[in-house]
């Protein structure tokens, strides 16, 4: 368990650990997951703050919350009221998106943006799926097309008691608020991405099979300076499926940093 | 009792393909269509509601969208056509997926159109839509409740509303100037229903006085049904029967052989509609917290069965004209033993106002179809009409 911290008025549930340069994790679609080895990887060279989305875990998701803009302020919010400074704001996959959301209104408190998988813009044409219709395909598939090997992905649902059941089902929802229409992406974010004015590094997995590197490849010609790099064998969650090198790649992205 | 008949007006020929498919719904490509042929079954599929009419009966149209079990896309359009072609049926829409349409205005304008083109016959439900349907309308299955309910306000504001324009500037919905033309005939609204499965939707439609209709399972319904007695007189009022309905598959003639072999073939739509592929069958949101964990408990081979009266399980997608007799899906026979059944059930739910007559699934051919309805019109819906709330209904409670 987290610790309660109210921002804005919305009561958060944050994960702290670690010491030295601060990173401001923002958690993908599947939730935070803070009982897997990735946090504690990441905490061995930084101090982690990651918070539970709004709907997520033991977060509250009040009525007048239900954007992606409002998950941006809510985090400059965190930032400010923590005192974040020379912070590493990273995320995953949807929160990969609130990450970008973030960065393209205020980078004041941050050194360095690393974006893993993120969702959020739209690259293709109408008839293009730019990010694969997680809803649209059976669990399974999905398993699948997120994860290089997706027995890592197993969670015996039947196992686990019913607090956990009901936060997963909340963060379900809070995640189609957020990102149901239009699907996973606000249409108007990549032409703001020049905006980002810190280094800014790309994680891709090669096997993610629900943004492939190419979408990775557009997110890197929009952002001025950006870099990218790959994980072989890996898919959509590089911090969850290979957290070791997923700690690696980080730490030798903020070394880099001043 | 008062009956309603209804039917999906289903494109049957393609279900064959979409079973072997294993899905019915969303994902199911329309070059299994034959338009020729939708075109002929629709104008039967028509006929057979018109007959309605003429045997005595209401009528009731529903929607659904991108299914090969239901052609009607357009509650309003269907009864547009049905309006013009009865004179006496009050016209049950049942309804508009008011979560799933982006222009609640545009529901009431529509409504108000039936009611002035049918003379006043217009009934208007105001519903959920079932969970497949949030695929077709790419409407957002999270906070739909939410949606749907400033919806339904507006949509009755703008009915009831004779001195407008109003302006609203709601969570959902925006408009600067609401003033409908034409008005309904049925001030303020024509009578308003709404469907659901749930306690939950009990209580609901007892705060808002609204008839509230279930499906095909009287395990489900009744409890339903007493939630919404009990909410009603915690508000101070009386609930009749006349806010109950409940739809079943119903199949009549002649012999009892012969009713239980027109519900068998009717049934058929029950064993087929439930295909659909997995993701779209509970889209997240749509269901509550306390269902979606039972769910995830359950784990992902178990799915959706309903309890006979003894409490056993059956599969809708496999049972028999009898088992789904035993869950008060089906009522067949004779005339007589369809009104026995119904009056038994009317008992142990405490007062049902109102059928639904699901007198067509499809595959049930033109012949049978009217005879079915016309035996039913004649023979059991008077009979039905002096079914009131049962004696000691509330004490059974």
């Amino acid at each position: 368990m987290g610790r309660p911290i109210s921002i804005a008025g919305v009561s958060l549930e944050i994960e702290e650990k670690g010491q030295g340069r601060p990173i401001l994790f923002l958690h993908p679609g599947e939730g935070l997951q803070a009982n897997r080895p990735w946090l504690d990887a990441l905490a061995r060279n930084h101090r982690v703050i990651a918070p539970h989305h709004p709907g997520f875990g033991g977060s509250a998701l009040p009525d007048w919350i239900g954007t992606v803009d409002d998950l941006a302020y809510l985090y400059l919010d965190l930032a400010a009221q923590l005192n974040l400074e020379n912070a590493v704001l990273a995320g995953n996959c949807f929160g990969g998106w609130i990450a970008a959301e973030i960065a393209v209104r205020n980078t004041a408190r941050f050194a360095g943006l690393l974006l893993a998988a993120p969702l959020g813009i739209k690259v293709g044409g109408v008839l293009d799926r730019d990010i694969t219709d997680m809803h649209g395909i059976p669990r399974a598939e999905f398993l699948r097309r997120a994860w290089a090997d997706p027995a890592k992905a197993e969670i015996d649902y039947t196992k686990l008691p019913d607090t956990e059941l009901g936060a997963i089902a909340r963060g379900r929802e809070a995640l189609a608020v957020f990102g149901w229409k239009p699907y996973m992406h606000n249409p108007r974010l990549k032409r703001w991405l020049h905006r980002i004015d810190i280094p800014t590094h790309l994680i891709w997995g090669e096997q993610d099979g629900i943004v492939s590197t190419a979408y990775g490849e557009a997110w890197k010609a929009e952002i001025p300076g950006a870099t990218m790099e790959t994980m072989p064998d890996t898919g959509h969650f590089p911090h969850w499926e290979f957290p070791e090198q997923f700690a690696a790649l980080t730490s030798a992205f903020t070394r880099r940093l001043v | 009792m008062r009956t309603w008949y209804f039917s999906e007006m289903a494109y049957h020929p393609a279900w064959e393909k979409g079973l072997a498919r294993g899905s019915l719904r969303v994902n199911f490509p329309s070059e299994n269509l034959d338009p020729q042929e939708a075109g002929t079954l629709l104008n039967r599929y028509l006929d057979e509601f018109a007959l309605c009419d003429e045997v005595g009966l209401d009528i009731m149209v529903n929607e659904h969208h991108s299914t090969a079990t239901c052609m009607t896309v357009s509650v309003p359009m269907a009864l547009a056509i049905i309006a013009r072609e009865t004179n006496k049926a009050r016209l049950l829409s049942l309804g508009n997926p008011i979560a799933n349409r982006p222009d609640p205005v545009r529901v009431a304008e529509e409504m108000a159109w039936l009611d002035c083109l049918s003379g006043g016959r217009i009934e208007m439900g105001l519903v959920k839509g079932a969970p497949y349907e949030i695929a077709p309308a790419n409407s957002n299955p999270g906070r739909l409740m939410r949606r749907y309910w400033e919806a339904h306000d507006l949509i009755i504001k703008a009915l009831s509303t004779t001195t407008g324009p109003f302006s609203w500037e709601g969570e959902f919905y925006q408009y600067r100037a609401v003033n409908i033309w034409p008005r309904p005939i049925q001030q303020p609204t024509p009578p308003i229903w709404m469907t659901g499965m749930s306690v939950d939707t009990g209580k609901a439609a007892a705060e808002k006085g609204h008839v509230v209709g279930t499906l095909l399972s009287g395990g489900l319904a009744k409890p339903m049904y007493e939630a919404y007695r009990k909410r009603a007189r915690e508000l101070g009022w009386e609930a009749g029967p006349d806010r109950m309905a409940y739809a079943a598959i119903i199949g009549v003639g002649t012999t009892r052989e012969e009713g239980l072999r027109r519900a068998d073939i009717i049934a058929d739509y029950v064993r087929t509609a439930p295909v659909v592929a997995e993701p779209f069958t509970n889209p997240p949101g749509y269901n509550s917290i306390g269902a979606n964990v039972a769910m995830l408990k359950a784990g992902p081979r178990a799915h959706r069965m309903v309890t006979d009266r003894n409490g056993v399980p059956i599969d809708h997608r496999t049972a028999t004209v009898e088992q789904f007799m035993d869950t008060e899906t089906v009522f067949a026979g004779t005339p007589d033993d369809v009104f026995n059944q119904l009056k038994a059930f009317n008992q142990r739910m405490g007062g049902v106002g109102h059928l639904l007559f699901f007198g067509q699934g499809g595959l049930l051919n033109h012949q049978d179809a009217k005879s079915n309805i016309s035996l039913f019109g004649k023979e059991v819906a008077p009979r039905l009409l002096e079914l009131g709330a049962p004696e000691h209904a509330a004490a059974a409670e």
